[in-house]
């Protein structure tokens, strides 16, 4: 009796999963005609690194411009707390989302662990776009030219 | 002297408000900065910490007879009128408890330098800090341990970012609790230097504006740039000591209202407005006789006050007044002076057990462009056993200089003018024996901080 469930499950979460990778190829092809891609990596606890892969972010865009600039943060590990809802840095996501179309990716092994951990899954930020691993998608945006860079 | 002092305030600070205003300033949120963590950015286990080294040289008079009182010697060892010291040296670590859960923080501090918390107790180290806060219910964060308690602002802010080195009269001598010893202790009177006894009475630490208990606070982003805080505090009302000596508790109140300009931490630029009190009860023994009788004596504080900061120009007032156990020097550990010694239901009045105080300061802070100094200015004044026969009354004027060498370390120079009196005497009679001599003081302190 347990299959079913397990299969209709399974289904939910690849579903969900498909439209996160189709709702992430949109914000992409927004960038299409970007001539500069960096991929962000953010794992560490430090929550200095937190406030660098911003400034980061931000330095990119102002130097090329968002409209000539593609970048995307992943999240994962301890680095994924960047991404929870109740991150003091949530304004600043929201600028860099809303003016510049930074994209912020977060790790659904990450979030397993977490919600094992916690007993919960972790309230995330809405602008995190769930992805099924960090280095996964790290990979395919490497694949694609993007430069990785771990501030 | 009053007036000169008056004079020479109200002069410097035409002087500083006549310059153009630029750079950096600081009005802060204590109890959010002291009591919580960055939610979802705080690390496990943050360790900090603190050192500032010091020399102080008094220059103030003996009385008739060569001797001194606490007032012209340089504490916390109270033996000569210059010391080197290295007065605070403070280890801590703060953070959350578990990474995935920012709704739990913590805060852990210990004194290793030699002032009024480590002194009284000959120790070597001594906890300030040891609370737990949590941040589960909107609105309402509790904090459990020990911790600033609420309370005026010259105590209740950080001491590394303080700009001056030595507190105001109404700080050091009303707010700046020091407890009553278990049984009934008599006075040290003036002595020569260096002094025969240990002129410092009081047997445990100086509060150091700390309590043990449970605090319910907040602060609320309000429109255009506002922001709320509230704080109530119950408290075993016993300072750093783990434990109460009796079961009279404490309540700690504190209100606050800040226009935010800029910035975040301890100096960010604001304009901010608060009002607190405490209100509680001590059990001593001030009776000198052979019998251990302790009595109840009532314990209130309040004040309000105001602190703008901005582009690179601070400004600071306060109004604190006291009812009770109104200390009389650390001298005096039985809280009396004068005839009524022992005697604290005397008609004479003049026991601080049962006495009123009052004082102020105002105080202001000018940031040099383009350079690393800054200037400050500050004027307290502290009327002690207010009303009775035996008040006596305060002034200091603190002229200051701070060279930052970079934000975590810098070096303050102060220079004190102090006067005091006891109006209802006659030059050199009562009190005034010994007031008459207080005088200036000259400071230097090196403050750097690590984390």
């Amino acid at each position: 009796m347990k299959k079913p469930y397990l299969s209709i499950g399974t289904v939910i979460v690849t579903a969900v999963l498909t439209l996160f990778a189709s709702m992430s190829t949109l914000a992409e092809d927004e960038k299409a005609f970007a001539e500069h891609k960096f991929v962000l990596q953010i794992s560490d606890m430090d929550a200095a690194k937190q406030t660098l892969v911003l400034n980061v972010a931000a330095n990119i865009m102002k130097h090329y411009g968002p409209d000539k600039a593609d970048v995307e943060i992943v999240a994962f590990g301890p680095g994924l707390r960047l991404l929870f809802e109740e991150n003091v840095n949530g304004n600043r996501i929201d600028g860099l989302v809303n003016n510049s179309g930074v994209r912020f990716a977060a790790c659904g092994n990450t979030i397993t662990k977490m919600t094992k951990t916690l007993g919960h899954p972790p309230a995330m930020n809405s602008h995190a776009t769930v992805v099924p691993g960090g280095i996964i998608r790290i990979k395919e945006l490497a694949d694609q030219g993007y430069l990785l860079v771990r501030p | 002297m009053k007036h000169s002092l008056a004079a020479r305030l109200g002069g410097l600070i035409l002087c500083a408000t006549s310059l153009s205003f630029t750079n950096i300033a600081s009005a802060a949120d204590w109890l959010t900065l002291q009591g919580t963590e960055p939610a979802g950015a705080s690390n496990p286990v943050n360790i900090w910490g603190f050192i500032q080294a010091q020399y102080q040289d008094d220059n103030s008079d003996a009385n008739a007879a060569d001797q001194y009182v606490p007032a012209k010697l340089i504490g916390p060892d109270l033996d000569s009128q210059s010391q080197f010291n290295v007065n605070r040296a403070r280890l801590g670590a703060r953070g959350v408890a578990m990474p995935l859960d920012s709704q739990i923080n913590y805060f852990l501090l210990a004194e290793f330098g030699n002032n009024g918390i480590t002194d009284p107790e000959n120790s070597s180290a001594k906890l300030t800090d040891a609370s737990i806060t949590f941040n589960h219910v909107k609105g309402a964060r509790v904090r459990v341990g020990m911790f600033k308690t609420p309370g005026s602002e010259e105590g209740l802010q950080a001491i590394h970012v303080f700009d001056y080195i030595n507190f105001t009269n109404v700080t050091n001598q009303m707010m700046l609790e020091r407890f009553p010893n278990r049984r009934y202790t008599p006075n040290v009177g003036p002595q020569t230097i260096t002094p025969e006894n240990d002129f410092n009475g009081f047997e445990e630490s100086v509060g150091a504006f700390r309590d043990v208990g449970v605090q319910v606070f907040n602060t609320f982003k309000l429109d255009n740039g506002w922001e709320a805080s509230y704080a109530a505090m119950f408290g075993n009302g016993n300072g750093l000591n783990f434990g109460d000596n009796d079961s009279n508790k404490e309540l700690y109140l504190y209100l606050a209202a800040e226009k935010v300009f800029s910035g975040k931490g301890p100096r960010r630029s604001g304009m901010k407005f608060f009002a607190w009190s405490q209100d509680g009860k001590r059990t001593a023994d001030f009776t000198n006789d052979a019998t251990h009788n302790p009595e109840e004596y009532d314990r209130e504080r309040r004040g309000a006050g105001f602190k703008y900061l901005n582009k690179g120009l601070r400004f600071t007032a306060e109004y604190l007044e006291g009812e009770g156990m109104i200390m009389q020097g650390v001298h005096n550990p039985s809280f009396g002076i004068g005839p009524c010694q022992g005697n604290p239901t005397s008609t004479a009045g003049c026991h601080g057990a049962e006495a009123e105080a009052k004082g102020y300061y105002v105080e202001g802070g000018y940031r040099i462009p383009s350079t690393n100094w800054e200037l400050d200015v500050r004027f307290d004044n502290y009327q002690r056993l207010d009303g009775d026969q035996f008040e006596a009354e305060y002034d200091k004027l603190t002229l200051g200089a701070q060279y930052f060498f970079n934000p975590r370390v810098r070096v303050a120079f102060n220079y004190e003018m102090s006067d005091a009196e006891a109006p209802n005497f006659a030059k050199g009679a009562g009190p005034n024996a010994n007031l008459d001599g207080i005088e200036d003081r000259f400071s230097v302190q090196v403050t750097a901080i690590f984390k």
